[in-house]
Formats: structure tokens, sequence, C-alpha cells
């Protein structure tokens, strides 16, 4: 037997393979260790923030497979300084 | 989740990075760094990097003599059949309700795929999360939930936390089938390997949130090749490929970190810890197209035993070699192009895979099938 036909894959990366969801922390609701969470698209959901605790509501954390790996420091945030950042291209680049 | 409570204010660290004024800078830079009488081969080692490449077309702002070769950092890619079969042979146990990320529904076994074993009857679900997993062996005490875990060290920590929970509400009809693996070791195999000359590796970046960046100084130290880590968006990739040509340009050999927004030298200490608690490195594991590597997987550790379904469920085990056609192997090696195998985009498509590499997103031949094959046809043109 073989597969139904599901279509072209997803760009969105379904296997959650090495995926990092930057979201928003709204509120402790679910439980010990868990957020609800918030990403770009107004989604929540809940995230175990076990590994990034102490971790208060309105900070950014990176979720991957429903678990916070990283808190996102909005303070140096951004684009990494502009003198890190290449000088600009000569007119002669493409 | 509902799509309720949007936030007040806007999630940062995406927009920023895909700026076409700054990609037209970087691009311009790139060209001037590249020594015109050198040809430049980097390695991005995860598939999230590989799916970021052709989905924004950066190959194509890249200097003609900097190549881009895919490596084996995509965790479905890299299931050996025998390890499908393993997961098929649960999910047909009565009572069970096997669990895994969507991807790995299409990755063919010997004899189909879990998604095929769901139309023959088999209670198979997807799960974002191994907490789905969870909660329905929760909802269901019943049953016995099985999640068939797979991923590098930014997955496992979930897998980890998630036993946590499980040990800690007393849940006994939850276990796993674990595929994790380590990024080091395949790493050290490429570096070995005869028939792959490399000069730099863009990094993984979400592996490192959890393992940090020192894990990957033996590459300049011991194998003389620079490493600059770097994050998804189409800026930090061509900012990476750029940081590697100047190292190479300067003469300079380090592990570099682009991606410091999200990516700390020491990594996730906690996430390392739990990892050390649940998990035990296996003495080999097989992958796809690169065959066993010494202590590359993990296993449940003997404190985890209990929950560990290859224990609780008899299974074949047995090795599978992989389809003839397929050159899935050499393609995780980097040796040739996803379009140069047989069977790429004719007997093997998203639709229906035969090699994993064509399953996931993040495999390099569905990368370059859903979006590189415009840019196959202009270098065509070029030759």
């Amino acid at each position: 037997m073989s597969a139904p036909d599901l279509g072209p894959p997803s760009c969105h990366c379904v296997t959650c393979a090495d995926e990092g969801v930057p979201m928003r922390v709204l509120g402790f609701a679910g439980g010990a260790g868990l957020a609800d969470c918030a990403a770009e698209d107004g989604e929540t959901t809940a995230v175990d923030t076990t590994l990034v605790e102490p971790v208060t509501a309105g900070e950014q954390v990176l979720v991957h497979a429903g678990v916070a790996l990283v808190k996102l420091d909005e303070a140096g945030e951004g684009p990494p300084a502009q003198a890190t950042w290449p000088a600009p291209a000569p007119r002669s680049a493409p | 989740m509902a799509g309720s409570g949007t936030p007040e204010r806007t999630v940062r660290f995406v927009d920023e990075f895909r700026d076409a004024e700054l990609g037209r800078v970087l691009a311009g830079e790139l060209l001037a760094a590249a020594d015109p009488g050198r040809h430049y081969k980097l390695m991005e080692v995860c598939g999230g990097h590989t799916h970021a490449i052709y989905k924004y077309g950066i190959d194509d702002l890249l200097p003609d003599n900097v190549e881009l070769v895919h490596g084996p950092g995509c965790p479905v890619c890299v299931i050996p059949m025998g390890r499908v079969d393993d997961g098929i042979a649960i999910a047909h146990e009565p009572d069970v309700i096997l669990t895994c990320f969507g991807d790995m529904l299409r990755v063919p076994g010997s004899h189909g795929t879990l998604l095929d074993a769901k139309a023959q009857g088999a209670d198979v679900r997807m799960v974002y999360s191994p907490l789905d997993a969870l909660r329905i062996a929760r909802e269901q005490p019943e049953r016995q939930v099985v999640f068939f875990a797979i991923g590098f060290e930014t997955t496992a920590p979930s897998t980890a936390l998630t036993l946590k929970r499980a040990r800690a509400e007393g849940i006994e009809n939850f276990s796993v089938v674990c595929n994790h693996v380590t990024i080091v070791p395949p790493l050290r195999a490429l570096l070995e390997s005869p028939d792959l000359r490399l000069d730099g590796f863009i990094g993984p970046g979400h592996v490192s949130t959890v393992v940090g960046a020192r894990p990957f100084q033996f590459i300049p130290q011991q194998y003389g090749k620079p490493v600059v880590i770097s994050g998804f968006e189409p800026l930090d990739v061509l900012q990476s490929a750029l940081m590697l040509l100047r190292q190479l340009g300067d003469g300079r050999c380090e592990v570099e970190n682009q991606y410091a927004r999200v990516v700390p030298y020491d990594g996730n200490a906690a996430a390392l810890r739990v990892m050390g608690e649940v998990f035990a490195l296996r003495p080999h594991f097989e992958w796809r197209g690169l065959g066993f590597i010494s202590q590359s997987g993990l296993r449940l550790s003997d404190t985890y035993a209990d929950f560990d379904a290859e224990r609780r469920f008899a299974t074949p085990g047995v090795r599978v070699a992989d389809p003839k056609a397929c050159q899935c192997g050499e393609v995780l090696k980097g040796v040739i192009k996803p379009w140069e195998c047989k069977v790429f985009g004719t007997a093997c498509t998203p639709e229906r895979p035969i090699g994993t590499c064509m399953v996931s997103s993040e495999g390099a031949c569905a990368a370059y099938y859903n979006f590189g094959r415009f840019a196959r046809r202009h270098e065509r043109a070029a030759v």
C-alpha cells in the first residue's frame, strides 16, 4: 500500500528538527514550568520554560518542540551592532 | 492552540534579518572577500540552513566560486529504514498510539511508512511536541502511548523534560523510541571522509543553543577548518559565509558565533544537565548513508529504562539496506548535488519519496526540488 498523496510539503518545518520560534511569554496559567506564549502571528501555546527559568511575562524566548531553549535578550537585540556589519558595498558590486 | 492573545508588542529577530538592502550589501562584501583564483566549498551542517538557502535563493547571491554543500543535519534524513520498521512494528501492537513529528510519518521503511501503517489501521498520530504525546497518555490511560523521538541536541531536551514530567506524574502508559542523535560524531566522520574536501562549516544555530560553541572547537584545532555558528534568516547565512571567507582570507581558523543574539558560548547548562540525567550514549548508531557511527546516538539511561519502548515492546531490530537507486548517502556527505541523484525529481519526489532527503522540507533534495529548480536551470545555462 502506498502513502496517500499529501501534496507538496509545507514551507514550515513540520519535523521541528531544528526550528526555533521566537515567542513572547504572556502568563503562567498552565501549571509548574509551563507558560502561555504567543508567536509573531498571535497564536498562543503552552511552552515548557524549565530550561530558561526564571522567566517573566513579557520576555521573549526561543521555542523548539514545545520547550523554551533560550531567552532572547532584547536589550542587546536585533541585528548585530552596525559596527559588526560590513561596510557599504562598492558601487560596482552586483 | 488558539489564535487569541495577540501580544502587545511584535516579536522581533525575524524581519530585521530579511532586509533586502543589507542583503545586497553583504553580497557585495562576499564578492570582495572571495579570492577569484580559489574555489570555496562551505558545508551548511543544518537542514534548517539548507531550507533557508533554497527558500530565499541565498546561493544566487554568492560569488560563482563559493559552493554550498549540504550536510547531514536533518534528523529525518538520517533515520535508517530499520528504525522506521521498528516504529511501524510498535504501531501495530494492540492498544498502542504511536506519536511522532509530521515528517517522520512519510519516511519509508522496508515495507512502507508510518502513514501506511495508519492507513492499515494502526493508531499513528502527528504531534508538534513530545509534551503533546504525554497529554494523550494522560487523557487515555487505557492505551499505551509511544513517542517516536528523533532529532539532534535541539530536540533531545524536549524529550528529556517530557520523560521527567511522566515520571513526576506517575504516567506509566507512556514510552519513547529514542532515535536522538548528536551532531559532533557525524561531523568528525565527514572530516575523516576521503572523498570530501571542505573549506569551512556554517555551524548549526539551534543545536548550539543547547551545546554551545565549545564542542566545535575540534574542527579548527584538529582539522584546520573554520566554523561559523549561524542563524537561519537570509542575512544570517550570508553574513556567516562572509565570516568564513574572511577567516580563510586572513589565514585564521576558529569557531565564530554569528548567531550571538541567540547562542551563548556555553550553551544551556540546564538542558545539558537534564539530557545527562535522562539519556546515555549508545555505543553505535546507524545513520542513513553514513553507516554506523560510534557514540553518535542516545538511548534512555538506566534510570529511565522503564520508559524505553524498545524494552516494552518487541521490535524487529533488523538493519535494512537503503534502496539501490537512492543516493541519499552521497547527498548527505555532499559528494553529489541533489539533482545528480539518478531518481531525483522522477521516481523520487516530495509526494512519493524514495530517499529520506526528499521527505522532510529540511532535506536537501526536497528543498532543492521545491525552491532550487530555477537556479539549476540557470546553472545549466551557464555551463
